[in-house]
């Protein structure tokens, strides 16, 4: 049987592996032009980014070698500890530091939360059986589907000194103009933009929960709230981790809405990360494209912490499913 | 924020929508058309001759779309004179200086570009621009023919880098009515910061949102008061700023005391975010605007009866500032002679004449100064007459944008934190020192 088996199976061996790599082929052939573009846009554009970071560059002369310093000036180490009085100041900005680091820790902190929140209750609401339902899911839906440039114009209108907001609520806010709201002004936009988009992974994850658990439950005497607390929550464990990891790096990038409604200011109170990169990179007369590439990957790293933080809390704190 | 990648695909998708069953074109695009189209024309003509044609490229900033049809014509007399060169006008429409500088940093930029006199230190610095002066001289063109502090605006190291296409200054534009309805005399050239501040204090009426002055925490316009008061924002080697000078800091408290006294204001006091508009809507009976307020009154407030005359003086004397753009050629440009012969064609006289006559911008030649437009057209001529009156450009050297951020925020603490002016400005100069030390 084995003698005469082998030359066969062996046959049969190299005929998969021939279809194997047709296979291959096949399938690079179809990956190529997506390929292309990300080794070129991507890849290349990221390395490249990677080595202008430790450059200083001003896109008008070729780049200059300048080590680590770049990423000194953007963290300005410093400028952490108190100088004596008349001390001379360090040369290197302390905008990261001082308002761009904070900012953005404060929108996600404060964003992040409340959307996600929003949203699931938003999503558990359209999950129950009531009236007009795809009404509503589509109306929810609809901020998520417009351009955020456009949202954020709109705001600009409503939250005008004389406009819709301060008319209806009797208010005299100088809302985007205030160092004391224009921040929150933002975050309120932003929550308004993204809960729609993130109600609807919600209600993915809801209507994927078997209702024969919630049967069980219901026939064990859970009541409403004990399904809840210890069915849909642990049930959509996994969902709520994609939720919050996408809030986050969307968050730690706001960029938009910043931009088009008050361009970092009043007095720096709505510059973030992402803003301050741009800022250097393109708004400045002398542009620091090498400090802002540094500034990019610091924000990357920073992004790439919080998320495996992120990821051991919501771990930890039970399975986060596959 | 995380939207913004769906919206871009989506902005996409709507564009090519949009794109697809467009069916009213915007009259630029019929413009475009019509160009490309002439330049097709020229071709053939060239054809018979067998010459060299010289391509040359021309981007700027589309102010408007009359504006940008106006060049084309321009452009389009200067084909039909010269066969020879073939003019590629590509406009740069979103962030000029950013596609402009990357352009430059990838070796791909026109031939001819706009340079902005507030952006120009840094473009000599890293000498991308070619010298004009062996190519003025071929044409027999003078320094001395256009307005002295427009073209030395745009000269550096003894060469001139570029040749002023047109400029602005700041008027003081007067709301006529509400100087009659207070029963004051209208401004004159003649003014002081004294008529100024009285003027402002009758006609104020904070009740009716109506304030005597616009008193913007902008870097385009507070300048003028510390020039009035004999100081300056920068020291003349841009070295070090002056900013908190006692000369400034003083500057600053008259122009501040006008919103504490709230015989002044700011657009966002009365919910706007552009004191032209306040203007035009009648709230600010006062406000220093350059000539691009003349056809946006033009076109959105019709009916308002205003005048202009040039900033009333200070202690010091008469400042005013100076917005101006030029033509420059690349250092990389392969066809320099050809697109000097552009350039030329488009500062001469003739040209500007034209572009003077349709209301978009102010010629730079001296030999303009008497022209029949400006004798009919006062406003426009209180804002030309400014140019020759002491104004400096509006230009702080290599960290110009700091400079103007640092002002901004300097008058926004007074503002909104009711900070000391004095401590305010020495705020913004120290980090505008530390500026100036990260460029070494």
């Amino acid at each position: 049987m084995s003698t005469s088996s082998t030359p066969l199976a062996s046959a049969l061996a190299l005929r998969q592996k021939a279809r194997r790599r047709r296979e291959a082929l096949t399938a690079y052939t179809f990956l190529l032009p997506y390929l292309f573009i990300f080794l070129v846009f991507t890849v290349f554009s990221i390395g490249y980014a990677f080595y202008l970071s430790f450059t200083r560059y001003n896109l008008l002369s070729p780049p200059q070698w300048w080590g680590l310093e770049g990423y000194r000036r953007v963290l300005c180490i410093e400028s952490w500890f108190p100088r004596p009085e008349n001390a001379p100041k360090p040369v290197c900005d302390d905008l990261f530091i001082r308002k761009a680091l904070p900012n953005t820790f404060k929108y996600t902190a404060i964003v992040v939360p409340t959307q996600t929140l929003i949203s699931l209750i938003l999503a558990f609401a359209m999950d129950q059986k009531i009236r007009f339902r795809r009404l509503f899911r589509t109306i929810f839906y609809l901020p998520s589907v417009t351009s955020s440039v456009v949202i954020s114009l709109i705001f600009v209108w409503l939250f005008s000194p004389l406009g819709v907001i301060n008319q209806i609520f009797h208010l005299k806010i100088n809302w985007l103009n205030d160092p004391r709201y224009a921040f929150y002004t933002i975050m309120m936009v932003n929550i308004f933009t993204t809960s729609g988009t993130l109600m609807l992974i919600f209600l993915a994850g809801l209507q994927d929960i078997p209702t024969a658990l919630y049967e069980a439950a219901a026939i064990d005497g859970a009541n409403k709230l004990q399904i809840f607390r210890y069915i849909t929550i642990p049930m959509l464990r996994p969902v709520i981790f994609f939720v919050v990891t996408v809030g986050v790096i969307g968050c730690f990038q706001v960029f938009d809405q910043i931009y088009v409604m008050t361009a970092g200011g009043p007095l720096d109170s709505t510059t973030t990360i992402a803003y301050l990169i741009y800022k250097w990179a393109f708004r400045d007369t002398t542009v620091k494209m090498g400090q802002a590439s540094a500034l990019a990957f610091i924000l990357a790293l920073i992004i790439f912490v919080v998320t495996m933080l992120q990821r051991r809390v919501i771990e930890g704190s039970g399975t986060v499913g596959q | 924020m995380k939207a913004l990648r769906m919206t871009m695909i989506l902005t996409a998708m709507l564009a090519l929508i949009l794109a697809a069953c467009a069916p009213a074109t915007p009259q630029v695009v019929k413009e475009t058309v019509e160009v490309e189209k002439s330049v097709v024309v020229t071709q053939e003509v060239v054809k018979e001759v067998p010459a060299q044609r010289a391509v040359v490229r021309l981007s700027g900033w589309a102010a408007s779309p009359e504006e940008t049809a106006l060049l084309q014509s321009l452009l389009l007399d200067f084909t039909a004179e010269n066969p020879d060169i073939v003019v590629k006008y590509e406009p740069i429409t979103g962030d000029f200086w950013a596609t402009l500088k990357t352009s430059i940093a990838a070796g791909t930029e026109p031939d001819i570009y706009y340079m902005d006199i507030f952006q120009f230190p840094a473009f000599v610095q890293d000498d991308v621009m070619l010298p004009l002066d062996d190519l003025m001289a071929s044409t027999g063109t003078k320094k001395e023919e256009f307005i002295p502090s427009l073209i030395d605006a745009f000269s550096a190291n003894g060469k001139v880098y570029g040749i002023p296409k047109d400029f602005n200054t700041l008027g003081l534009f007067y709301n006529k009515d509400l100087f009659t309805q207070a029963g004051l005399a209208e401004p004159t050239d003649d003014w002081t910061w004294d008529d100024l501040k009285a003027a402002a204090q009758k006609l104020s009426n904070p009740a009716n949102n109506v304030y005597g002055l616009g008193v913007p925490a902008d870097a385009g316009r507070f300048p003028i008061f510390v020039f009035q008061n004999g100081g300056s924002i920068m020291t003349p080697d841009f070295q070090d700023t002056l900013l908190d000078a006692p000369e400034a800091i003083e500057a600053g408290k008259f122009y501040t005391s006008f919103r504490a006294e709230k015989i002044g204001a700011i657009p966002a006091d009365v919910g706007e975010g552009w004191q032209g508009t306040v203007f035009g809507k009648g709230q600010f009976a006062m406000v220093y605007e350059g000539g691009w307020l003349i056809p946006y009154l033009k076109q959105q407030f019709p009916n308002i009866n205003y005048g202009v005359v040039t900033p009333p003086a200070g202690p010091k004397g008469e400042g005013n500032l100076i917005f101006t753009v030029a033509y420059v050629i690349s250092k990389n440009s392969k066809n320099p002679e050809a697109a000097w012969r552009v350039i030329h064609y488009l500062t001469s006289e003739a040209a500007q004449k034209k572009v003077m006559e349709s209301g978009f911008a102010l010629p730079t030649r001296l030999s303009l100064q008497e022209s029949e437009y400006l004798k009919t057209n006062p406003a426009s001529a209180a804002i030309f007459r400014g140019a020759l009156q002491g104004a400096r450009p509006f230009m702080w050297g290599l960290v110009g944008s700091d400079v103007n951020e640092q002002m901004t925020k300097a008058l926004e603490r007074v503002y909104l934190e009711n900070m000391p002016v004095e401590e305010s400005f020495k705020q913004a100069a120290e980090v505008i020192r530390q500026k100036l030390a990260e460029l070494k």
